[in-house]
């Protein structure tokens, strides 16, 4: 069980400033997902809560140990971090990606151990292609088995599966939210629809503040959402799945 | 794997004997052997003493090439990257000036390998101080500092021979070690060249992991845990070290670096572990080979063995370069 803890974050670039003052708190067993419209800093912030970022002021705590303080290696074996864009520089092997993946927890890695976590990730049968031949949907497959390969207590992904089709993308979304029913999953979805489907808590971002941050039943209905968005939604019901989806564009006031 | 790495070391055994019976009168491998079984004839003699020599040499300081050219596309993660990218080669050329031009109180054939050595080094230094006060030791900035600090160690390097040059000193010595010219140094020489190089190869081998780690991109690096900032300084420092040390004995020898690791990838995959000591291998043979063909090909006269390495291996590589599928 381990708690993640941003305290009045704020990030600054130059003359702008990107954060003002985020905080929340997360625990095990959540499965978060980061909304808000462009530029509202959900990147921003999902960096600065891996480490990546530094603050100009606040910080993110691991387990009450701040993660500044804490060594990169250190860092690395808690947080997993899944990138926007991940492309490799030099074209590469599945298996090699894994292994390289493997030894950040790890100085070197049995060959069974990669093996297995190529077994346990579902992708024994991409293990021998390169880079280069893997489709969108394969490739964020191996990125996120590359990520949780070495089971972090907290993963943060920047929504990886944008630009995928429907169905690679629900498995995607649906993987990156069931890793939060033992771990803690932070991830910044661009489909509002899909945030709200599959996971537990909204955290909705405008302007580089935290604006709302609930229950998804509570948040779904909130009509901050269309002052946020600037559209109105569309919130219907089919057997079960609640599904929203954006409207018109609301006139500005 | 085990295939490639058997003929390897087949290519590397043939390139040394291929050196040693190179030159300008040619011998035979039994004559070879025969030097190298300590044999007392005027021939052997010659042999032992001074082809012998030259030919480890240039194997050795291909491999460093090799080394270097590794390390520096592994961090730049630039298919163009060579060792000489970060000011070396400038301040080789600048530190063979002096100590070719400059009259001073030490012996040559130490103050060329020192002023050549401490003049890479030294270049690289500058490069990477002058990045850090510049902003950033990151990619772009340090290539930047590297262009800049090159131009300006070019023209004191040319500023110096128009000053220093007249009817008694001739500036051909200078130009044909800019080219590349390698020095046959005594065994004593050889031996500490084969121990900086064997240090340079495990430091080099060190950085693997970290390299590999650094082809999955700067964010993926910092997530990996990795601080980039001082890994790369680290193996910029460790690969100008390398290179430096080539470059004291076998001058300014263009392309090897940049191939080697290429030659290297095309067969073995990306990964640093395997391609830095297959790049090591492949440089010493390269630089075997053609400093054979440089003794050899023009008797009496040597070719300076950079000029060799650029028109053989140029059409090589853009041969290999239209065969290859990847990179």
């Amino acid at each position: 069980m381990v708690t993640l803890k941003a305290q009045e974050i704020v990030v600054r670039l130059q003359a702008r400033t990107l954060l003002h003052g985020a905080s929340f708190t997360a625990c095990s067993g959540e499965s978060i997902a980061i909304i808000g419209p462009n530029g509202a800093g959900k990147s921003t912030l999902l960096k600065s809560l891996a480490g990546l970022l530094r603050p100009a002021s606040g910080s993110t705590t691991y387990d009450d140990a701040p993660i500044s303080s804490m060594t990169a290696a250190g860092r690395a074996s808690v947080i997993g971090y899944v990138p926007q864009h991940f492309n490799p520089h030099w074209d590469i092997q599945v298996t090699d990606l894994m292994q390289i993946s493997l030894e950040r927890s790890r100085a070197s890695v049995q060959r069974g151990t990669l093996d297995a976590a190529l077994r346990t990730h579902d992708i024994e049968p991409l293990r021998d292609r390169w880079w280069s031949t893997l489709s969108g949907g394969e490739r964020n497959r191996v990125l996120l088995a590359m990520v949780l390969a070495t089971a972090p207590p907290v993963l943060l992904a920047d929504e990886p599966a944008a630009n995928l089709d429907p169905r690679c993308r629900l498995e995607m979304v649906e993987r990156l939210s069931a890793y939060g029913r033992t771990a803690l999953s932070i991830v910044v979805m661009h489909d509002i629809d899909l945030a709200f489907r599959y996971f537990d808590r909204i955290l909705l971002l405008n302007d580089g503040r935290i604006v709302a941050d609930g229950a998804t039943a509570e948040v779904y209905d909130a009509p901050i959402l269309e002052d946020v968005f600037g559209v109105s939604f569309i919130r219907s019901q089919h057997e079960n799945v609640k599904t929203i989806h954006p409207g018109n564009v609301a006139p500005t006031r | 794997m085990v295939r490639y790495w058997c003929t390897l070391a087949l290519l590397l055994i043939g390139a040394v004997l291929f050196g040693a019976c190179a030159g300008h009168t040619w011998v035979t491998p039994a004559d070879v052997l025969n030097a190298a079984m300590g044999d007392t004839s005027m021939q052997a003699m010659l042999l032992r003493e001074w082809r012998l020599p030259r030919v480890v040499a240039a194997l050795l300081v291909g491999a460093l090439l090799g080394l270097g050219g590794a390390i520096f596309q592994g961090v730049f993660r630039n298919p163009l990257a060579e060792p000489y990218l970060l000011g070396s080669a400038g301040g080789a050329a600048l530190g063979a000036t002096i100590a070719l031009l400059v009259p001073l109180s030490l012996s040559q054939a130490f103050a060329l390998p020192l002023f050549a050595f401490l003049g890479a080094w030294g270049a690289t230094l500058l490069v990477i101080g002058v990045a850090r006060t510049a902003g950033a030791l990151d990619v772009p900035t340090l290539l930047l500092s590297g262009v800049a600090i090159s131009a300006v160690l070019g023209a004191l390097r040319s500023f110096l021979m128009l000053a220093l040059s007249d009817e008694t000193v001739s500036l051909q010595v200078v130009l044909s070690w800019v080219l590349g010219g390698m020095q046959t140094p005594t065994w004593g020489g050889v031996g500490i060249l084969a121990a900086l190089t064997l240090v340079s190869l495990f430091a080099c081998i060190a950085l693997a992991p970290g390299l590999d780690r650094l082809g999955l991109g700067e964010t993926m690096a910092t997530a990996y845990g990795m601080d980039v900032h001082r890994f790369v300084m680290l193996a910029v420092l460790v690969a100008a070290a390398t290179v430096a040390i080539s470059v004291s004995v076998g001058g300014l020898v263009g392309f090897v670096g940049l191939a080697a690791p290429h030659i290297a990838r095309w067969h073995l995959g990306p990964l640093h572990r395997v391609v830095i000591p297959a790049s090591a291998a492949i440089g010493a043979i390269l630089v075997t080979v053609a400093d054979a063909i440089a003794r050899s090909a023009l008797p009496p006269a040597e070719i300076p063995l950079g000029l060799v390495t650029a028109v053989a291996g140029g059409p090589f590589f853009l041969l290999l370069l239209a065969r290859s599928r990847k990179w």
